[in-house]
């Protein structure tokens, strides 16, 4: 490692400004003469391009869940199939002529899972997908 | 249904994907750990959001009819500011702060004068697209920039134009450090070639500290185009670590001991030639020491390689391992006759084993999947990784003491520098 002489005056605790005369408290002086004046500066955005969105209009809704078929999807998430069956235990308690179905998403939490998707229009009326953790 | 601890995230997230409006009913959080019991008093509740019967409000969200503005459609681009920002070096500082721009520690201001001194150190275009990048692939769309962009956040991290291609080869790549799981997870990037003495990078004493500019500010821009460059590190929104992690402030940014390594260093292991510059990737849990373990007190020369397999034993068998050894250990693994890293790995791999049980009882690791798993019973013993390439090992260090680190970590690519430069 190459030692200069800044670097061994630093060793034994003595800094080099004091030695050579500091400039930074020469500027301190200055600035108790005269404050200069605030300058201004242009800061470019650091922000990316987000995409533009497609609104998706939602799904007509049902005139009654009344007899019809619900299913319940997990996102895999723990916790989430427990808790869905106690939500079809409440449709049982307090809407037995709803049919309940429960279904775990494949994949991650965000895959598609189009197979389970296509059943749930051919076979169910509505979906309560769940949960979080 | 979603638990009150993701609101943010699930409102904001329905409306990137076209669905400002979409009804979503809340319940208490958590439901993972909690009775059937409770989890029903839940059910029989309020909403904590609406204040309303939870589960009226659920029959109600599918039969309500729908309003004309849950019905519409068309495009709208969502807002990022505007191109610049003029005010005083204080004003910008809080400005950025407050608008969720920096790491919350002062930046350097991104003027035009620095950004184009920044553009410098690479032959590529202003208006060049670089990548993509999500703070979650698949959960949140991803947003595109430009090397302008990169380059901007290049300055406000402190970088130097010779940082620069290095820094677009992480941009290239669309891999944010702060990845939203509640997993507070940590990325890892390690550099390989000459670039790392060209740029005075240190592998050596101190290498993983906040010792060397190059070091320090290539992860620290790295951090900010995770925030900046895809919307992502918005706590509650974009990012969901339940603790957080330190290591996010800069990342691990670990060039590679290759002289005094006596393996072949970590890019040419991935078909890359020596005098190549290549940043490759790492991201998981987090990292730790290895110092205490089983073997390590062995003389003359300790048994580094059955401290590792203890020291790895309890990670999590979803992420691999990254290794970090100081040049004493790897040279220390080398007498004990580790010839090659992939010799060690395949040691590894074999001998760090795990009950079938405790691996049920065990969360984030799974068990083999294929016909021999038909054959195992609750007492079988298994290698905890199936696969060998879970293992990873990188040389790092400046020879002070023959200690290791270790991180639950899994590689994911390698990447060129100098085709960014």
């Amino acid at each position: 490692m190459k030692m200069n002489r800044r670097k061994i005056l630093s060793l034994i605790g003595i800094s080099p400004a004091v030695l050579a005369g500091s400039p930074v408290l020469a500027a301190k002086d200055n600035k108790k003469k005269a404050a200069p004046a605030e300058v201004k500066l242009t800061a470019l955005n650091p922000r990316g391009i987000p995409p533009p969105i497609t609104l998706i209009p939602m799904a007509p809704r049902l005139a009654t869940l009344e007899g019809k078929t619900v299913y319940l999807v997990s996102d895999g998430f723990p916790g989430a199939d427990h808790f869905l069956d106690q939500v079809a235990k409440w449709f049982k308690n307090n809407m037995p002529s709803v049919t309940t179905e429960y279904r775990l998403k494949a994949g991650g939490f965000a895959d598609d899972d189009p197979k389970l998707f296509a059943e749930i229009k051919t076979k169910g009326n509505a979906v309560i997908m769940a949960i979080g953790h | 249904m979603v638990t009150i601890a993701f609101k943010d995230l699930a409102l904001t997230n329905c409306a990137k994907r076209g669905m400002p409006l979409q009804r979503i009913a809340f319940t208490p959080h958590p439901v993972w750990g909690k009775t059937d019991e409770q989890m029903y008093a839940y059910l029989e509740g309020n909403d904590p959001v609406s204040g309303k019967p939870l589960m009226k409000e659920v029959v109600d969200s599918l039969t309500r009819p729908l309003t004309a503005e849950e019905s519409k459609t068309g495009i709208v681009t969502p807002p990022t500011g505007a191109p610049t920002f003029t005010d005083t070096a204080d004003s910008l500082q809080q400005y950025f702060l407050d608008n969720g721009m920096t790491d919350t520690m002062p930046i350097i201001i991104p003027t035009q004068e620095k950004v184009d001194a920044m553009l410098k150190g690479t032959s590529h275009k202003p208006d060049e697209v670089v990548g993509k990048m999500t703070p979650a692939q698949g959960a949140f769309p991803p947003w595109s920039y430009t090397v302008q962009q990169v380059a901007v956040n290049a300055v406000m991290a402190g970088a130097t134009p010779e940082y620069f291609p290095t820094i677009l080869a992480i941009a290239s790549t669309g891999i944010s450090a702060l990845f939203s799981s509640t997993n507070s997870l940590v990325s890892a990037a390690v550099i390989n070639g000459p670039i790392r003495d060209k740029l005075t990078m240190n592998y050596g004493i101190g290498a993983m500290g906040p010792f060397n500019q190059p070091n320090a500010t290539i992860g620290r821009a790295w951090t900010l185009m995770s925030r900046n460059l895809d919307g992502g590190g918005i706590c509650g929104e974009t990012y969901m670590g339940s603790q957080g992690n330190v290591i996010n402030y800069s990342n691990l940014i670990i060039p590679e001991n290759e002289k005094d390594s006596p393996w072949p260093p970590f890019h040419v292991q991935k078909g890359f030639k020596p005098e190549e510059n290549v940043i490759s990737f790492f991201f998981g849990f987090c990292i730790t020491q290895g110092q205490g373990g089983k073997g390590l007190g062995v003389k003359p020369i300790p048994l580094y390689h059955q401290a590792m397999s203890a020291n790895v034993a309890p990670f999590a068998s979803l992420f691999g391992a990254l290794f970090l050894l100081d040049p004493l250990v790897a040279n220390g693994l080398g007498d004990l006759g580790y010839k090659t890293k992939e010799q060690l790995g395949d040691w590894l791999q074999k001998n760090t084993t795990v009950v079938v049980k405790d691996v049920k009882s065990m969360l984030f690791s799974g068990l083999p999947r294929g016909p021999e798993a038909a054959s195992l019973t609750d007492d079988s013993v298994i290698p905890k990784w199936s696969r060998l390439d879970a293992f990873n090992f990188v040389v790092v260090g400046g020879q002070t003491n023959p200690y290791h680190q270790l991180a639950n970590m899994s590689y994911r690519v390698s990447a060129s520098i100098d085709k960014w430069a």
